[in-house]
C-alpha cells in the first residue's frame, strides 16, 4: 500500500478567453484529504502524470470550513464545496470543473458577481443608516429568530443556481439564494420596511416566476436552507404586491 | 470583454442579474399557471366526466354532447374559456419548455425528474391536443349538429391502433401535467411553502390525477372495446339543431342517464 495514489483529473483555462484543456494529476495517497488539501498538494508539485511542469491549480478558498462559500466548483460532474468534499469518499479519477454557469476566470476559480448584484437588486440589508442615532433595534422574538436563522447561514455559494435548470442564459432567472434573502431580511422587523421595494424587484424580468420548481437547489445546497418553501412564501407575497400595486398605486 | 482593460463597470458575462421591476413575464408567466387550472384544468375534468358517459354507450354519450352543446352562448364559452386559454398555455408552455437547460443526467433527483416530465407531457398533450381538436371538433361530422355521432365517431378513430396508443398515451400524459400542475400551482403561488404541505398536497394531487386517468382510460375502453357496444347502431336523435328538444318520447329509451325524463336532458 505504500506507493497509493489518488487520481485526479483538472479542466483547466488560463484566462477567460482561453479554451479549456484537461491534465491528470497522480497524488500521493494520504488518509482524510479533501479537494483543498489535494490542490494543495498538486501546487507543491505541479506536475502532469506524463511529468510536465505545469502551473498550480487556481481555485477559490478561504475557510476552508464551508463556511466563507468560496469553493464552490463542479466534483464528478456536481456542485460541491471543495472544502466539504473528502477524497476518500469520492470516485476515482476525481474529475475537477469550474461552475458550468458562471464566467471562467481561470481553472477552477470562476466570477458570481451576478449573486452579489442580485442581492443588490433587491436590496438584501437591513437599512440603518442615518444622519443621527437611529437608537436599538425593535425586539425580536426567539420564534422569529428560530425561523430567520436557516436562512441567515447562506454562505453564498452560488451551488443552488448552478444546479437550477432555470438559471441560465436564457431566462437570466434570478435564483434561490436571492429569493431566500428577500424573506430573511422581508420578516426582519427592521429590514421589512423595504418589503415593497424587495417584493416588486422580484418580479421583475427574471425574477421570481422563472422558478420551475425542480427543487434541486434545496436538494444541493450545502447549509441546507429552506429554499423552495422561501420561494414558495416569497412567490405569494409578490403575487399580493403585484395585485395590491395594480389597484391601489 | 477586452483582456487587460482595467475593471470597468461594463456588462457582465454570463447569466445576466435580476432586471428589478422590469418587464412583464410575472404577469405572463403567472398568467400560465393560473390558466392550467382554470379554465383548461376546470375544462379537461369537464371533458373526463363527460366521456365517462361513454360507460353508458351511444345514446347515454349523445346526450351528454348535446346537453354541452345547448349552453347558452356555447361557442362564446367553448373560444372564450377553451379554445383561446388553451392556445395561450400551449404556446407560452412551449416557450417556456425550451428556455430550460435540462440536467437530470448530473442531478437525478424526484423533483427534477417531475421538471421535465412536466415539459415533456406538455408537449405531448400539445402535439395531441391539435389533431384531436382538428380531427374530432373541426373535420368530419359536425358534433354540435349530430351529438348523436359523437360515440361513433370516436370508434371509428380508435379502430385504428396507433390511434389507440396515441389517445391512451395522451390521456395519461395530460393527466399527469394536469395533476402535478395543480402541485405546482400550489407550490408556488403560496398555497403549501411546508414540506409537509407540500407532501400531503403531493398526495392529493396524485390521487386526483390517477382517478382522472382512470376515468379517461375506461371511456377509451368503452368506446374501443366494451363489446355491448362493438357496432352499436347511431342513436335515433340525429340532426336535432343544437338546443331545440323535440318532444320528448314517452317510453324510457334503454340505457339512458336519467330515466325520469326520457329525451329530455335540461
Ligand atoms: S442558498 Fe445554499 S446553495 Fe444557495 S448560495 Fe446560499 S448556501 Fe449556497
Ligand atoms: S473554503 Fe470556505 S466554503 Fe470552502
Amino acid at each position: 500500500m505504500a506507493s497509493r495514489t489518488i487520481q485526479v483529473e483538472i479542466k483547466r483555462q488560463s484566462t477567460p478567453d482561453h479554451s479549456s484543456v484537461t491534465e491528470k494529476f497522480e497524488v500521493p495517497y494520504r488518509p482524510n484529504m479533501n479537494i483543498t488539501s489535494l490542490l494543495g498538494e498538486i501546487a507543491l508539485n505541479p506536475t502532469t502524470v506524463d511529468g510536465k511542469a505545469t502551473t498550480p491549480i487556481t481555485y477559490d478558498s478561504n475557510c476552508l470550513e464551508e463556511i466563507c462559500g468560496s469553493c464552490a466548483m463542479l466534483i464528478n460532474g456536481k456542485a460541491r464545496m471543495a472544502c466539504s468534499a473528502l477524497v476518500d469518499k469520492l470516485e476515482q479519477p476525481i474529475k475537477l470543473a469550474p461552475l458550468s454557469k458562471f464566467p471562467v476566470v481561470r481553472d477552477l476559480a470562476v466570477d458570481r458577481s451576478v449573486l452579489f448584484e442580485n442581492l443588490k437588486k433587491v436590496k438584501a440589508w437591513v437599512p440603518i443608516d442615518g444622519t443621527y442615532d437611529l437608537g436599538s433595534g425593535p425586539r425580536q422574538f426567539p420564534q422569529l429568530q428560530e425561523e430567520l436563522y436557516p436562512l441567515s447561514n447562506c454562505i453564498s455559494c452560488t451551488i443552488c443556481m448552478e444546479v437550477c435548470p432555470q438559471f441560465n442564459d436564457a431566462t437570466g432567472f434570478v435564483g434561490a439564494a436571492t429569493i431566500a434573502q428577500v424573506k430573511l431580511f422581508n420578516d426582519n422587523p427592521t429590514g421589512r420596511v423595504l418589503k415593497e421595494e424587495r417584493l416588486r424587484a422580484l418580479a421583475g424580468d427574471g425574477g421570481i416566476q422563472e422558478c420551475g420548481y425542480a427543487q434541486n437547489c434545496v436538494a444541493a445546497c450545502p447549509k441546507q436552507l429552506p429554499l423552495t418553501e422561501a420561494i414558495s412564501d416569497v412567490g405569494r407575497d409578490v403575487v399580493i404586491q403585484q395585485v395590491k400595486d395594480f389597484f391601489v398605486r | 470583454m477586452a483582456t487587460a482593460a482595467p475593471p470597468a463597470p461594463t456588462k457582465i458575462r454570463g447569466v445576466q442579474p435580476l432586471r428589478a421591476g422590469v418587464g412583464h413575464s410575472f404577469f405572463w408567466r403567472r398568467l400560465h399557471s393560473l390558466s392550467g387550472i382554470v379554465p383548461i384544468g376546470a375544462f379537461l375534468i369537464e371533458h373526463i366526466v363527460s366521456n365517462y358517459e361513454t360507460m353508458n354507450g351511444p345514446l347515454a354519450y349523445a346526450q351528454q354532447v348535446k346537453f354541452l352543446n345547448a349552453l347558452p352562448l356555447v361557442r362564446v364559452l367553448e373560444w372564450g374559456l377553451i379554445f383561446i386559454p388553451l392556445a395561450f398555455h400551449a404556446l407560452y408552455g412551449v416557450f417556456i419548455a425550451f428556455r430550460g437547460r435540462v440536467n437530470v443526467d448530473v442531478y437525478p433527483w424526484a423533483g427534477n425528474y417531475a421538471y421535465v416530465m412536466q415539459r415533456v407531457t406538455g408537449l405531448i398533450a400539445f402535439a395531441y391536443i391539435i389533431q384531436h381538436i382538428w380531427r374530432q371538433r373541426f373535420a368530419g361530422v359536425s358534433l354540435p349538429e349530430n351529438p348523436a355521432m359523437a360515440f361513433h365517431k370516436v370508434q371509428v378513430e380508435l379502430a385504428n391502433p396507433w390511434m389507440l396508443a396515441i389517445y391512451v398515451i395522451a390521456m395519461i400524459a395530460t393527466t399527469w401535467h394536469f395533476a402535478y400542475g395543480i402541485w405546482l400551482f400550489a407550490a408556488k403561488w403560496g398555497i403549501t411553502p411546508g414540506d409537509r404541505a407540500r407532501r400531503r398536497s403531493g398526495y392529493v394531487c396524485t390521487a386526483f390525477g390517477a382517478a382522472l386517468c382512470v376515468m379517461g382510460l375506461l371511456s377509451i375502453y368503452a368506446v374501443a372495446f366494451k363489446p355491448e357496444y362493438r357496432n352499436a347502431p347511431i342513436p335515433n336523435m340525429s340532426s336535432q339543431p343544437a338546443g331545440v328538444v323535440e318532444p320528448a318520447p314517452t317510453s324510457v329509451t334503454p340505457g339512458t342517464t336519467n330515466p325520469t325524463q326520457p329525451g329530455e336532458v335540461r
